[in-house]
Formats: structure tokens, sequence, C-alpha cells
């Protein structure tokens, strides 16, 4: 059976981010599920950086305590990782470089002299290094070189050969010294394709998806990759991407494109999310569709960059002023991830809000191996529903206005109707006008100070959420049989994965538990949530933040306090081991 | 072809205080848009927050009243959207110079097609009279009770240094030839600037009809409006307290969606759905 950790660490800037995404690739194109996760500072050169995968045959989306392959490219990786070894786990290192006293499976590779005598530069010690690990996992090096083949595709056949040296000399030293020590748990096996995807990947598929057509950032930790990957497709998938001159014009900047007819999102960190909050209440008057992403770093201020937490849970619920609807959703994995994202654009048309998709930087940046089979069925299942907009064919040469508007009502925009939801007409087209307005207004969109119309229209909005609760809300997922378990977990978003491991070994120790994990977070249908929360049960909040925010919603929600609970709010992503030593 | 009408255009009567040069503005981009062959229909406004954002109840046309200082990056929205449909922002000093401030300068470097119309009465008329970035250095309002110790902004030579293809000034008092400058602006492909200098009669006794009249003067029919050093030269004479009326810089240059390739075929709102999936999913495999 296969489920190992690998770790590789190194000095910042020197390419350990490009070589553990190559390792995690190739442990899927062997037939193999990853989880991944890269710790680094926030800083370009000098720091420490380390990425670790978890393989293993099954579907994983957590971290293991121990490390079974350290691979060391300085003396600091040994040093701040050897705690998490045990006598059967692998070090490779150069014994030219430091030296290791304690005891462990060492294996030396001459990461110094293979550079010397082959002329390479530092930053191809990392292809020695996964050629060495290759070797060390059973692996197959064929695809290893046949990846660094894809890599350096465009740079010609030259400068592939030359990086094909050092794989082959990595792995001819672990052939030559180490074939005693050689674990077969890369063996190649066949399985259906797998995407390696982060969180922010895995939102950008989604909005791909959904056929959003215009987003807008503007370059904030953890969020920018959804950015830059945006960027580099927008020409091949015909998106427009706006990097604007902070957040304020990015939201504004979308709400236009919005307003204009397409769908449109933003994405963001806490910091750049508060600079966009004035505009989510904006959205929220002029009822506007629009998505938000936003992937949560340790606050407040500019707090932890490069870290995660899921400290900005209550700030997104209420954000914006005055009393809007919005819809608040925060995937559990990936595979969350694409579908609430396409869901999130559905939302977004049909009820004419802010939807704002919640991430961290432990979702966000972690790869997860998804199935290709399970993208496939979900690209053919989404169906585009842009809910109440009225699908006219724009024409700009119009008629005479005269003749246009011959025998047609005047055009309503903010309706007063049944379901709270008005019906909602593309810009330009002929014979109609409007005005989205961002003071109260009349049916017509005209401004109004008066206070009959206001309550209609407050009362109008307020409609939608009540109608969403009937048609779009999903309760939250139950793992496990609350009825057979004593113990009662109870989290959201990105904590899943390792909740339902804790679950797996809690089990494996004889103790059933129950798992509620929510990412329809807001706003929640008030009596079936009560009623999975108020029984006799010893429920455990888990949350990656101080205060047990989600909890305090529930409180808020449904006047149920849970009293227990497991919070890690230290910039690092809550563990399993955390959790099973928390309830026993 | 049928030409709109002023009635197309006109929609509640508006709030304005007798004698506000915003009526000479609502009247003179009605002109300039029935001479354009528009409709209501067939052009986009977003509205600022301030007396001259008031206009989005007086003017019938697709709309956003938007909210202090962002209407520039609703109107770029539009754009990207629908990069056909002409759009305009109708804005205040206020709001296009202090709050908008910032998105004024990236609007400009962008050069992206859309006509800002900006009433310039140097004070907030609409929270009773404070001074705006316009206000004269000295100028006492509510807010800057011993004068105000800035020196005002200057929207011409800003945007002009900030990358703007199309700079003209009006006066709210000369309604044809603010038409003829919104006119020109719309026309314009690329980022257009037209500050029209407004008297506000309740809060601003300095900078009246009168003060305009006897310091505006129209640039003579020689003037080399593509000159860009000239250009920022005549836009200075404003802190003399002169004022030249017309188009102060033009220069054609691609605008912002003229250099993006997906939108060479058609605009984004009218282009099919991307369907090739393929092409995306297999990068991560």
């Amino acid at each position: 059976m296969t489920d190992f950790t690998w770790l590789i660490g190194g000095e910042a800037g020197f390419g350990i981010m490009t070589t553990g995404v190559v390792f995690s690739k190739i442990a899927t194109r062997s037939g193999y599920h990853i989880f991944d996760y890269v710790e680094y500072p926030s800083l370009i050169r000098g720091g420490h950086n380390a990425y670790e995968v978890h393989v293993s045959d099954f579907d994983v989306s957590h971290l293991s305590p121990t490390i079974d392959v350290l691979v060391c490219l300085n003396k600091e990786t040994y040093e701040k990782h050897k705690i998490r070894l045990t006598p059967k786990s692998l070090v490779i290192f150069d014994e030219d470089e430091f030296e290791i006293k304690e005891n462990c499976k060492k294996i030396i590779i001459p990461f110094k002299k293979i550079l010397t005598d082959l002329k390479g530069q530092p930053v191809m010690k990392n292809t020695i290094a996964l050629g060495a690990s290759i070797g060390i996992l059973g692996g197959d090096i064929d695809e290893l070189i046949k990846m660094i083949s894809e890599q350096f595709a465009k740079k010609g056949e030259a400068v592939i050969n030359f990086n094909k040296q050092f794989v082959q000399a990595g792995y001819a030293e672990v052939k030559k010294s180490y074939s005693g020590l050689i674990l077969n748990y890369l063996i190649k096996k066949s399985e259906g394709d797998k995407l390696v995807i982060t969180g922010n990947d895995a939102f950008s598929l989604g909005s791909v998806i959904a056929d959003c057509r215009v987003y807008s950032a503007y370059p904030m930790t953890p969020s920018s990759t959804v950015l830059t990957t945006l960027a580099a497709w927008q020409e091949k998938i015909g998106m427009v991407v706006r990097h604007a001159e902070d957040e304020i014009s990015v939201i504004n900047t979308a709400i236009g494109s919005s307003f204009a007819g397409v769908r449109s999102a933003v994405g963001t960190s806490g910091g750049g999310f508060a600079l966009m909050v004035e505009s989510v209440s904006f959205s929220g008057i002029t009822e506007i569709p629009l998505v938000i992403f936003l992937a949560q770093r340790p606050g407040p201020a500019t707090g932890m960059p490069t870290w995660t937490e899921q400290g900005d849970l209550l700030f997104t619920v209420f954000s914006g002023h005055g009393e809007f609807p919005k819809i608040v959703l925060a995937p559990g994995d990936n595979e969350e991830m694409i579908e609430l994202t396409a869901k999130a654009f559905n939302l977004a048309d049909i009820y004419q809000l802010p939807v704002i998709v919640m991430s961290d930087m432990y979702l966000s940046e972690s790869h997860k191996s998804v199935s290709k089979k399970f993208v496939d069925n979900f690209i053919n299942s989404y169906k585009v529903n842009r809910g109440k907009l009225i699908n006219q064919i724009i024409n700009n040469k119009s008629p005479s206005f005269a003749k246009a508007t011959e025998g047609k009502q005047k055009y309503l925009r903010y309706k007063i109707t049944e379901d709270g939801i008005s019906p909602r007409l593309i810009p330009g087209t002929p014979g109609y006008y409007y005005q989205e307005n961002s003071y109260e207004h009349l049916e017509d969109g005209h401004t109004t100070e008066e206070a009959e119309s206001r309550i209609k229209q407050v009362d109008k909005r307020a409609k939608k959420w009540l109608t969403y609760l009937k048609k779009d809300f999903s309760m939250p997922k139950v793992y496990g049989d609350i009825s057979k378990s004593e113990i009662v977990f109870v989290s959201w978003g990105s904590t899943k994965g390792v909740v339902l491991q804790a679950q797996k070994l809690l089990l494996e120790k004889g103790t059933a538990t129950a798992f509620i994990h929510f990412n329809h977070l807001y706003p929640l249908d008030k009596e079936k949530v009560t009623d999975l929360l108020n029984q006799d049960k010893k429920y455990v909040l888990v949350e990656n933040n101080s205060w047990g925010q989600f909890g305090k919603l529930l409180t808020m929600e449904t006047g149920i306090e849970i009293k227990e609970s497991i919070l890690r709010y230290d910039g690092r992503p809550i563990t399993v081991k955390e959790i099973v030593s928390g309830v026993r | 072809m049928n030409v709109s009408t002023i009635q197309d255009f006109s929609g509640y009567d508006p709030t304005w205080c007798p004698g506000c040069g915003d009526w000479g503005i609502g009247v003179a981009i009605k002109q300039a848009l029935i001479q354009l062959g528009l409709n209501p229909s067939s052009v986009a406004a977003v509205f600022g927050i301030g007396c001259s954002g008031n206009m989005n109840d007086f003017l019938n046309v697709y709309a956003i009243h938007s909210l202090h200082g962002r209407a520039l990056p609703n109107a770029i929205g539009i754009k990207l959207a629908n990069h056909k449909l002409p759009v305009i922002a109708i804005v205040g000093d206020g709001d296009c110079y202090g709050e908008g401030g910032n998105h004024l300068i990236h609007a400009c470097r962008g050069n992206h097609d859309i006509t800002v119309i900006t009433h310039d009465n140097r004070v907030y008329g609409l929270t009773t009279g404070q001074v705006a970035p316009t206000g004269q250095k000295g100028f006492k309002s509510k807010s800057t009770p011993s004068g105000v110790i800035e020196i005002p902004i200057n929207p011409l030579s800003l945007s002009i240094t900030s990358g703007a293809t199309f700079v003209a000034q009006s006066f709210a008092g000369d309604v044809l030839h603010t038409a003829s400058m919104i006119k020109a602006g719309i026309k314009h492909k690329g980022f257009s600037l037209i500050n029209i200098l407004q008297p506000c009669v309740t809060f601003n006794k300095v900078n009246t009809y009168q003060y305009y009249q006897q310091r505006v003067y129209k640039l003579d029919e020689n003037y080399k409006k593509n000159n860009l050093k000239t250009a920022v030269e005549k836009s200075l004479e404003t802190n003399e307290e002169k004022f030249p009326l017309g188009v102060i810089y033009q220069v054609e240059k691609p605008s912002y969606t003229d250099q993006i390739s997906q939108l060479k075929k058609e605009t984004l709102v009218n282009k099919k759905r991307f369907v090739d999936f393929e092409k995306i999913t297999k990068l991560f495999i």
C-alpha cells in the first residue's frame, strides 16, 4: 500500500516550488492521489522554503504528521523538519554540505560534486534531487524525463538533454549505492488521468466553466495566482482580465461589466476585500450580479501574508454598509471549489446579488489531485443559468427610438415580484433604457426618499434570500451517523480534509464520530440547521481562527452555543493529530 | 433616419437650484447625443454622486448611478463588456478629482475609450459648500474657515500628462460650445475629458458667471492641439486665473480595447461561450 510524505526544503528562490509540482505530477501520472502544501516566507530570496507532498492510493486532502522521505537542499531543512522523522524515514542530503549526527537512514547524494562535474547551475540541485527521489521511491525514471522534456520543450533539445543528465545522475547514485533501501511506493499503475490543481486553479477553472468573461484583480497573496492564471489563459478562452490600480477599481470594473451583460468576478485577500466592501453594498442595492473570490490569510492588516487562517468569516458575512442580501460559500476542497465557483455564477445571476466564495491560503495554494473524469462530468452537467436576464440580441444600429419603443411598456428594473427577483435587461437593447441606482429607488430605478417605496424595495431585496433558501441553499453534509456518535464535529471550508481523516483514525481506535461540514455558509436555513445541532451530543467546533467565528454565527442564527472547540491561529493549518488528541 | 429628440432623453424634472450651471450642462449633453445620432438605448452613462450625478434622474439612457468617486471604473467595465457602446461618465470635481482621483489617473493611462464630463464648480454643493480639490488656495468654506491650505488640482495638465488623448475645457454659460466639446469628446476614440467650468450660485460666491465671463477665452483657430508641451502650458494658465476654452489636447492612439486581441472580432457580451475545456484541463495533467 502506498501512503507516504515526501518533503523537499531549501533556500527561497531556488526552484523548490516548481520541483514540488513536478513531483506531484509524477505521482499522479504514476496512478496515485496527492495533496501538497508549501511553506514559504513573504520574501523572494533568502528565506526557507518547504514543499511537502502526501502521496496515497486513495483520495487525500490532509497532511501527515511524519515525513517518509526528506530531501535537504540545505542544513536548515534538516534542522527544521527532523522532528517529523521516524526511524524508518529516509533523508537525502550531501555530506559535503553538512553532517547528520542523529541516527536515521541516510541517502548521501553528492549534489555539489555532480554540479561541478556536469557544470550545472545551483538550481539544478533540484533536478538531481528529483532523480534521486524517484529512484529511492521505486518510480519510473522515464516519466520524470518526459516531464523535464515537457518543461523545457520551448527551449529546445540541447537544454532538455543538458537537464536530463542531472536527473540521471541523481537516479544512478541511488541505484548504485542504495539499492537495498529502495521503497516500492511509486510503482506505476494505471488509473484515469488526474489534474494536479490548487484551490486557486480550481476557482479559475470553475469560472471558465461558468462562462465568466471579465476577471478583475489587484495582486494579493494568496489570491494572486488566480489573476496570473486567468491572465495567461485570457486570449485562448476569450476572457478579459484587468489588473486595475486598486481593489476599489477592481470591484467597480466588474460591476460595470456585469451591468453591461457579462459574467464578472474579482479576487483578493482580506485587506483588498476591505477596500471593496463599499461596493459589495453597491452591488447589493443595485442588484448587479457579482462573484467575489476571497482567499484568506492571517490578519489583522498586513498580518502574515503567506500563511493560513479562517479569520475573515464574520467580516465577510456582514461586509457592506446597510442591509442587503448576499450569499457566502466556502468550498471544503478542490472538487467543491470547482462546483461551488460555477454555482456561484449561477446564484449571482439568478438572485442578482454579490456571491462570495471563501478560501484560505491552505486551500488556495495546496495542490490536490482531482480525477479528470470528475471534472469532465461536471463540465457536461453544468448549465449556465442566467436567471431572469432578458436575452435579446443587441443591435447597436437600432431603428429610431420612437419606432423601437412603439407599443412597449416602460421597463421597470426593480419591479416588485413574488420571489423578489426582477427581470434584468442588457444595456443596448433597443427601445428601452433604465438606470441601476445606488440610491434607494422606485421600481423604475429613479431615486426616492419616500417611506412606502423604501419599505417595498427593502422587502423585495430581502425576499431574494427566502427564495434562495427554498430553492438553492444546500444543507451541510453530514459524514458519519450522528445518532450513533457521541462526538459531532462542526466545521466549514478548508478544514474538511483533516476532520475526515481524524474521523478515520478515531474510528480505528474505537470512537465513532459524525462530522457536519458547511460550505453554504450564509444565509442559513435556521430551522433545519437547528435540528442538526440541538441533539444530545458532544459537539466540537473545528476552525482555523482564534474566536471560533463560525460558532458565533451559528449561535446568532440558532441560539445554540457549541461549547467545545479546537482552534488554531498561528498561521498553520489545523492537523489531524490536534483533532484526534483534542477529543480524547 | 429619424433622429431622437430632447424629449426622448428627458427624464424627471431637474431639481438643481435656479441659475445653477448644471442646467446648461444638462442641455448640452442631450444636444450632443442628438447630434451624434444616438438615442436612449444606444448609449450608456455612469453618474457619480453630487449635484452633477443627480442628472441620472433627468437623463434617459442606460445608466448606473454609481458611488461617489467610482464612476470611472464602472465606465471602464461597461466598455470592456461592450466596446461598441458609447460610454460617458458624468461626474463632479470632488467626485472625480478628489474621491476618485486615483481612478482618473489610471483611466488616462489606459486610454480607455470613455468620455468624462466633469462639472467643475470648485465646491461640494450637495453637502452644502465645503471646498473641492479645484478650489483656489485661500478659498474660505465651511470645512476651511481660515481658507484652504492646499493649492488646487489642475485637471487638464494632470490628465494630459497621465496619458489622456483628448482634453477639453468649456464653460457652462456657453451651452453651444459645451455641446460641441462633448460631441467631439464622444467621437474621439480613446480617453476624453471635458472639464466644464460651472458656477455654483448657492455655495461659491467667488467663481461666479461674471468671474468666468471676464476670464475665459476661446483657443484660436491656429492653436495646435496635438502638441503635448504647448497643451500643458495652456493648461497651466488656469493657475493664473485665465481659462482657455476648447480642445486643449488631442492625439490619436489605440484605445485600451483596441489592444485586446480577444476583442478584435466582436464584443465580449456578444461572443459565444468558450467550451473547448480540454485546452485548459490538459495543462494540469
